[in-house]
């Protein structure tokens, strides 16, 4: 299994005149499924078209299994890509739009047959074979379109926010059906999101991006635990993140003097490490929602806005009310200057 | 899209190329032959053009059939296109398809009806002097009335198919809405139907005051030499008389009138914003 | 329900306006005597049948035919390229193309008839069905285009980028997913250009010679000197063929979407 299955090196691209990814080094392994995370604009659609072969880069390389690619026409990539349209082709059968890749690779008919069906069968669609794709449903058409990329038993598969289109149900259903999938036929997969709780529960590892930018590339549990960066842990639901420096941290409104003893840089909590209904602190709250095991509040203090969850049996205050709330400096994340994050110890 | 733009360039190119050598160079030629005058750049074949009483006229009746006829289909076209829009799909589709339908059929057999309709032996004489409105035939072809029908007939279909897809747009119930508020039916017009189809209207009016400048057929088979407009003047000035200079210059007219009715008309519609 | 007759009224009395002449030409094609004349003179169907003899109609109706489909055919040849190429990519000095090739529209045939014949056809020894060949492609060539973009940009291009990653090269794109795909589109082209160009009279008035001309020239040119129905009999057949075509097309087209 090499380590540097898919590799960018150096990889610079733009549209015209507007640079959406400076330099961008990457290196895929086989068979593993990664993430591109990042919000909206941030250069993960570019980056797939360019390892598709869509978009020539500006400069660097592309590297696949090996092989230098860059210069390589799309359709000589053997790359599979999953369109967030789907990219069906309206006027063919289901059946006949799986076979669309390996007709173009003169297969002889009985093999196509024998593959599409095999085909159409992994993603639960043998008996839709004669339809069009205008008469199937989102979660259907999104299995087509994977079925269609993946009956060319492509090196690499891409998917561009492959579960945005689908309603919340079928969503789960289908992430469990890509990790099958990718743990059966042991494809490379690449997968585009801005969600990151599906970026956590699907990927082994996960690239964040920002501004075409690599801010952190790890395991779900190293995003999720240890982001290296105020975004990151932004990113991950550090919803209370402050600037720190000489023990006192602060916020867009004001300032907290005091007992925060740790390196300059920032301090973040997330909205469960917030301590409501004692501490040092006063605010009011301004926000309340109830959502299942819990309550999650917004509490306005002389710092800005504070967001905590308390389990749902803790007392309950109501917007307007007058609260103290900690924040204790044991269980924080934080990111000094120019070094490692960490956790402050309890 | 993609990115390689020299290769669209290369698929657009022949198109252009075609377009501008074979059509535009030739007419450009010709419209610039009316600035020269014995060989030398003047503008005295404009002078000598406007200052032919002749010439006067048939620009002015061309204008004036222009107007009304853009005028009268503009209200025939929104009383139609009002009902077209408030009947039930089916009967929608079929009178929509009969108003398309003639914009498909030749206009010389368009045109050609109302001589048998017009004529001295017509239907509407035969009624005149069948009901003794009068001993004789009236004469009604070769007449201003004769080609401002031709084309009514050949443009109103036109300035139909603009307003009924205006009105298709509007926002539900906002007539009903309006009435409610105690709007009559002429408030209900001037403050809710124009202002929000006027983009119809503008473009409606566009094509049937245009389609009217340029129109040949019917003043030509309706009008004869008597009511001349400016397509047909043109044709006789070099017919007759091989004028290229009246030509490029009757040529040049219709083209700013045509550009400047459409630029007019967005002016208008955009100002009433 | 008064305002529901007073609708039927209208669209009654708009529709005869329309549609009423072409019911009247054609009764006047069935008149049995010699002159133009409504209510005919008795009635038979001899001028019907006459038209097919003339032939000077039978030449003119061929010259318009060939016209019609090869200008046509030629515009599509020029036409979908070049809407694909505006849908497709940001081409440079894009707008200066579409305005060049949208311009036949705006220039009035009368003149573009006369720019040819002056300078094609005189000095440079062009056939007049050369230029006539030349103007109706050219005129033809912007409906064929805004018909085809109008189904191009309905298409979205995933769907080609998908066909090339499956193994298709760019031509093979084209032809087995966007053409399949728009195919309704260049029909309705064709059937407008083909009635755009059959019916097309300014264009042609100068650029006729001996014996090539267009129908509906002459047309024009049999009713200055005839005054006998067969006129009308061929304004009825040719509306006839309009109605067939328009019909066929609607029905299997949907064609006035793309009018
Ligand atoms: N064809 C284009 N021409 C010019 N700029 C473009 C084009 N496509 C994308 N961009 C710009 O490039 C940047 C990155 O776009 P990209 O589609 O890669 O973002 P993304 O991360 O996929 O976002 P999203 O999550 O919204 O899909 C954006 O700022 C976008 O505006
Ligand atoms: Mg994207």
């Amino acid at each position: 299994m090499s380590d540097r299955f898919v590799s960018l090196q150096k990889l610079s691209l733009a549209y015209g005149q507007t640079e959406v990814v400076p330099e961008l080094d990457l290196d895929i392994r086989e068979g593993e499924l990664i993430a591109l995370l990042g919000p909206s604009g941030c250069g993960k659609t570019t980056t797939m078209r360019a390892i598709a072969g869509l978009m020539a880069p500006k400069t660097g390389k592309i590297f696949i299994d090996g092989t230098d690619v860059t210069r390589t026409p799309a359709n000589k990539r053997g790359i599979g890509l999953v369109f967030q349209s789907y990219a069906l082709f309206p006027h063919l059968s289901a059946f006949e739009n799986v076979a669309f890749g390996l007709r173009l690779k003169k297969m002889d008919n009985l093999e196509v047959t024998s593959r599409v069906e095999h085909g159409l069968n992994t993603v639960g669609l043998a008996h839709l074979a004669a339809r069009k794709p205008a008469e199937m449903s989102g979660g259907q058409q999104q299995r087509l379109s994977l079925s269609r990329s993946l009956v060319m038993e492509p090196k690499v598969l891409l998917l561009d926010e492959p579960l945005s289109n689908l309603d919340a149900r079928l969503r789960l259903e289908m992430r469990t059906e890509l990790q099958r999938l990718q743990r059966e036929t042991g494809i490379t997969m690449v997968f585009v999101t801005h969600d990151q709780a599906e970026a956590l529960a699907l990927a082994d590892r996960i690239v964040l991006m920002k501004e075409g930018v690599i801010e952190q590339l790890g395991t779900a549990d190293e995003l999720y635990n240890k982001p290296a960066s105020k975004f990151a842990a932004d990113f991950f639901g550090f919803e209370n993140i402050f600037a720190v420096s000489d023990a006192g941290i602060v916020g867009n409104k004001g300032s907290l003097a005091g007992t925060f003893e740790a390196q300059d840089g920032h301090l973040a909590w997330r909205p469960g490490a917030v301590v409501v209904g004692k501490g040092p602190y006063e605010g009011t709250v301004t926000g309340v929602a109830f959502a299942g095991e819990q309550r999650e509040y917004v509490i306005e203090a002389a710092l800005g806005q504070i967001k905590a969850t308390t389990p749902a049996t803790d007392k309950r205050y109501e917007i307007g009310d007058s609260v103290a709330f900690d924040l204790p400096l044991a269980g924080a994340w934080h990111l000094p200057e120019g070094r490692q994050g960490v956790l402050m110890a309890k | 899209m993609f990115q390689n733009n020299r290769e669209g360039l290369a698929l657009a190119l022949p198109a252009a190329v075609f377009t501008a050598l074979l059509f535009l160079l030739p007419v450009g030629i010709l419209l610039s032959e009316a600035f020269r005058v014995d060989g030398q750049w003047s503008l005295q074949g404009y002078v000598d053009f406007a200052v032919k009483p002749l010439n006067q006229t048939v620009f002015l009746r061309t204008l004036k059939l222009g107007f009304l006829v853009a005028s009268v289909s503009a209200v025939i076209g929104y009383a139609s296109a009002f009902c077209i829009v408030n009947m039930d799909a089916k009967s929608r589709g079929r009178v929509f398809g009969l108003v398309v339908l003639p914009l498909m059929i030749s206009p010389v057999a368009r045109t050609y009806a109302w001589i048998v309709i017009l004529g001295r032996t017509g239907i509407v004489n035969d009624a005149i002097v069948g009901l003794g409105l009068s001993d004789t035939p009236i004469r009604i072809l070769f007449t201003e009335t004769a080609v401002f029908l031709g084309l009514l007939q050949l443009f109103l279909p036109l300035m139909i198919i603009s307003l009924v897809s205006a009105m298709e747009n509007l926002p539900k119930d906002v007539i009903p809405a309006a009435r409610v508020l105690g709007a009559n039916w002429f408030q209900v017009f001037t403050k809710v139907i124009l202002p929000l189809t006027k983009d119809g209207l503008v473009m409606g009016g566009t094509l049937v005051f245009t389609g009217s400048l340029t129109a040949y057929i019917p003043p030509a088979i309706l009008g004869g030499s008597k009511v001349l407009m400016l397509e047909t003047l043109l044709y006789q000035r070099v017919n007759v008389a091989n004028d290229f200079v009246s030509a490029g210059i009757i040529a040049t007219i219709l083209i700013v009138m045509s550009f400047g009715a459409n630029l007019l008309l967005k002016r208008i519609a955009a100002a009433r914003k | 329900m008064t305002s529901k007759w007073t609708s039927r009224l209208i669209i009654g009395l708009t529709l005869t306006f329309l549609i009423g002449p072409f019911l009247i030409i054609i009764l006047a094609g069935m008149s049995a005597g010699d002159f133009l004349a409504f209510p005919p003179d008795g009635l038979s169907l001899k001028w019907y049948i006459k038209v097919f003899t003339v032939e000077s109609f039978q030449k003119s109706f061929a010259l318009s035919m060939f016209l019609a489909v090869f200008g046509t055919l030629t515009a599509l040849v020029l036409g979908v390229p070049a809407a694909y190429a505006i849908s497709r990519y940001d081409i440079p000095f894009g707008e200066t193309i579409k305005t060049v090739v949208a311009a036949p529209i705006i220039v009035p045939g009368i003149i573009v008839g006369l720019a040819l014949l002056r300078y094609l056809v005189i000095p440079l020894g062009f056939t007049v069905t050369l230029a006539l060949f030349l103007a109706h492609t050219a005129l033809v060539l912007p409906y064929a285009v805004r018909v085809v973009l109008s189904s191009l940009n309905n298409l979205e291009s995933d769907m080609e980028e998908a066909a090339v990653l499956l193994g298709c090269s760019r031509v093979g794109a084209f032809t087995r997913v966007v053409l399949p795909n728009i195919q309704g589109g260049v029909l309705a082209a064709f059937i407008l250009g083909f009635v755009t160009s059959f019916n097309q009279v300014p264009v042609s008035l100068f650029l006729s010679g001996p014996g090539v001309r267009t129908l509906p020239i002459d047309m024009l040119s049999y009713m200055e000197i005839t005054f006998d129905p067969s006129v009308a009999a061929l304004s009825a057949l040719l509306a006839f063929l309009s109605v067939v075509i328009v019909f066929v097309a609607e029905k299997f087209l949907g064609f006035s979407r793309y009018v």
